[in-house]
């Protein structure tokens, strides 16, 4: 991981070989009526990289994660995840079209997504939540899925729950669950957005000590995050938005102790 | 008051072949009214929620022009206003072997599309309660729209539309006594035709009263079984029983129990 983290501590330096670049955002811009949410947004990311966004809410952080999976649409700019337009598609006139929701649901299955309110399924259990696309959108073997779906399940230290309605269980315990989930599909890349912001605080640890087990493994991470020591600790690039933009990207140690703009130094002052 | 109890009892527990082929009437049209407003009212649900512009128009024009005017005056219209003008004419046909009344076809077709128009009402809610995030979990899934929808969505949405179905149910088997009017002989006809000849008028429509409360309290009884089996599948706790429903005593919804209050003096040993 050291080689690709120090070919992408900057997002103005993307790594030389293009397609290490799981990420590829380019002039990003979208609005919400007339308000402006991200503008000329750049971000690249490396295959095996764990990149953390930061900075005051309202910033566009998660409209920018979003729009990565396209659950969100941009008005302009593009992004591309596994070198293909995610979402869009160039035409044979070379005008970019929406693509078709089967294209666009096969582009989606391969990026995990992580929500702040788990969005776990209440009227199935926990190992049919976690099994439940592999089945549905592969066509895998239940058996094989749902072996692995156990695996990932103890990866996360729920083994026990497989059985389990997911309304009885605790926050941080659904949202370790959302994690395996996500993971039964065997993303390339996955996105978490604020994972923790919405657990009481003794449960925020559970799920930052799955993150980072995962991030060890080298899974490609881009994550929403207000959980500053964590950040410091996984991140091997932070990038910071501030109204719409990113402000300054590098490598958390750089940017924490020696922030270059002035509106990162402000925000850390609140929050460090 | 003169009241014949004989005849009364006679009437209710040994009901003449007629009266029983009106009660058959009404429950079948009832069932097969609702079944087709059913499917009618998802179409015209779905349109609603589609992005197809004219869809949504003929969506909601549909909801307001049904359930703007009173289905009375929707049946004349569709079996007498359509045959007097030379429109459409509903003609006896035979259907796997029975002979189905022109009157009989308008009435179906009459109570679906009324019905249809709150059916699909119902369905929309339905869908709507069942929270965003949910469908773009099953989205960020790699599942499309209609995969979501159809795994995601809709066995959520069914456990919220089954009461508010269930009462639509209720009232379609009781506004088929309105079908009199368009001469189908279902239960209320062959009770007025009755009370007409014998002239007890009392006794008779009491024991039709007595048919439909009948008719209803099977329902209410199948209406619970259906949100039983649905709550034991989604790990909730089980429906009123019946006879609360019934007369109407209907326990507080539990809220979470208020954490308990330490009651012990501070300084306990």
């Amino acid at each position: 991981m050291t080689t690709q983290h120090a070919a992408s501590t900057s997002a103005s330096t993307p790594p030389s070989d293009p397609h290490d670049n799981i990420v590829q955002a380019v002039d990003v811009c979208k609005s919400f009526g007339d308000k402006k949410i991200l503008t000329d947004v750049n971000l690249t990311v490396a295959r095996g990289e764990v990149v953390v966004m930061v900075g005051p809410s309202g910033a566009g952080k998660t409209t920018m994660l979003r729009t990565i999976n396209r659950l969100e649409s941009i008005d302009s700019g593009e992004i591309r995840v596994n070198g293909e337009l995610i979402g869009q598609r160039v035409n044979k006139h070379g005008k970019v079209v929406e693509r078709s929701a089967r294209d666009l649901a096969r582009q989606r299955a391969d990026i995990g997504f992580v929500f702040q309110h788990f969005n776990l399924f209440p009227h199935m259990s926990v190992l049919e939540n976690v099994s439940l696309a592999a089945v549905e959108v592969r066509h895998q073997p239940k058996s094989k899925v749902n072996d692995y779906a156990r695996e990932l399940l103890e990866r996360v230290g729920l083994a026990d729950k497989a059985d389990a309605r997911t309304r009885s269980l605790s926050g941080g315990q659904q949202q370790r669950v959302a994690i395996a989930r996500a993971l039964a599909m065997r993303p390339a890349l996955m996105l978490f957005d604020e994972p923790t912001s919405a657990l009481d605080p003794e449960m925020v640890g559970e799920v930052l000590t799955v993150m980072k087990g995962l991030a060890e493994a080298g899974m490609t991470m881009i994550i929403v995050s207000h959980e500053m020591g964590f950040t410091r600790e996984v991140a091997d690039r932070v990038v910071v938005m501030d109204a719409g933009t990113i402000i300054e990207s590098g490598a958390p140690e750089q940017v924490f102790s020696n922030p270059k703009h002035d509106r990162t130094r402000q925000f850390l002052s609140k929050v460090l | 008051m003169k009241f014949d109890w004989p005849y009364f009892w006679e009437s209710l527990l040994s009901p003449s072949p007629q009266f029983l082929s009106g009660l058959a009437l009404t429950v079948i049209i009832s069932v097969v009214a609702m079944a087709l407003a059913l499917l009618l009212g998802l179409v015209i649900a779905l349109m609603g929620r589609s992005r197809f512009l004219p869809f949504q128009l003929f969506a909601s024009l549909y909801i307001w022009v049904i359930r703007g005017t009173p289905l009375l005056v929707q049946l004349v219209i569709i079996y007498t206003g359509f045959a007097a003008a030379g429109i459409f004419r509903f003609e006896d046909t035979d259907v796997l072997g029975s002979l189905i009344k022109g009157a009989v076809q308008a009435a179906i077709i009459g109570l679906m599309l009324n019905e249809s128009a709150y059916i699909s009402e119902i369905v929309r809610s339905g869908l709507e309660s069942v929270d965003r995030g949910q469908n773009e979990a099953a989205l960020s899934l790699g599942m499309t729209p209609m995969h979501s929808m159809r795994k995601i969505i809709v066995p959520q949405a069914i456990r919220i539309m089954v009461p508010p179905l269930g009462n639509s149910f209720n009232g379609l088997m009781k506004s088929t006594s309105i079908l009199s009017i368009i001469g189908v002989s279902e239960m209320f006809q062959v009770g007025s035709t009755m009370s007409a000849a014998t002239f007890k008028v009392f006794e008779i429509y009491i024991v039709v009263a007595l048919y439909y409360l009948l008719l209803t309290t099977v329902w209410t009884f199948i209406q619970t079984a259906i949100e039983n089996t649905l709550n034991v599948r989604a790990g909730l706790p089980r429906a009123e029983p019946v006879f609360k429903r019934l007369f109407g005593i209907r326990s507080r919804k539990q809220a979470t129990p208020a954490p308990a209050i330490a009651l012990q003096p501070a300084d306990a040993a």
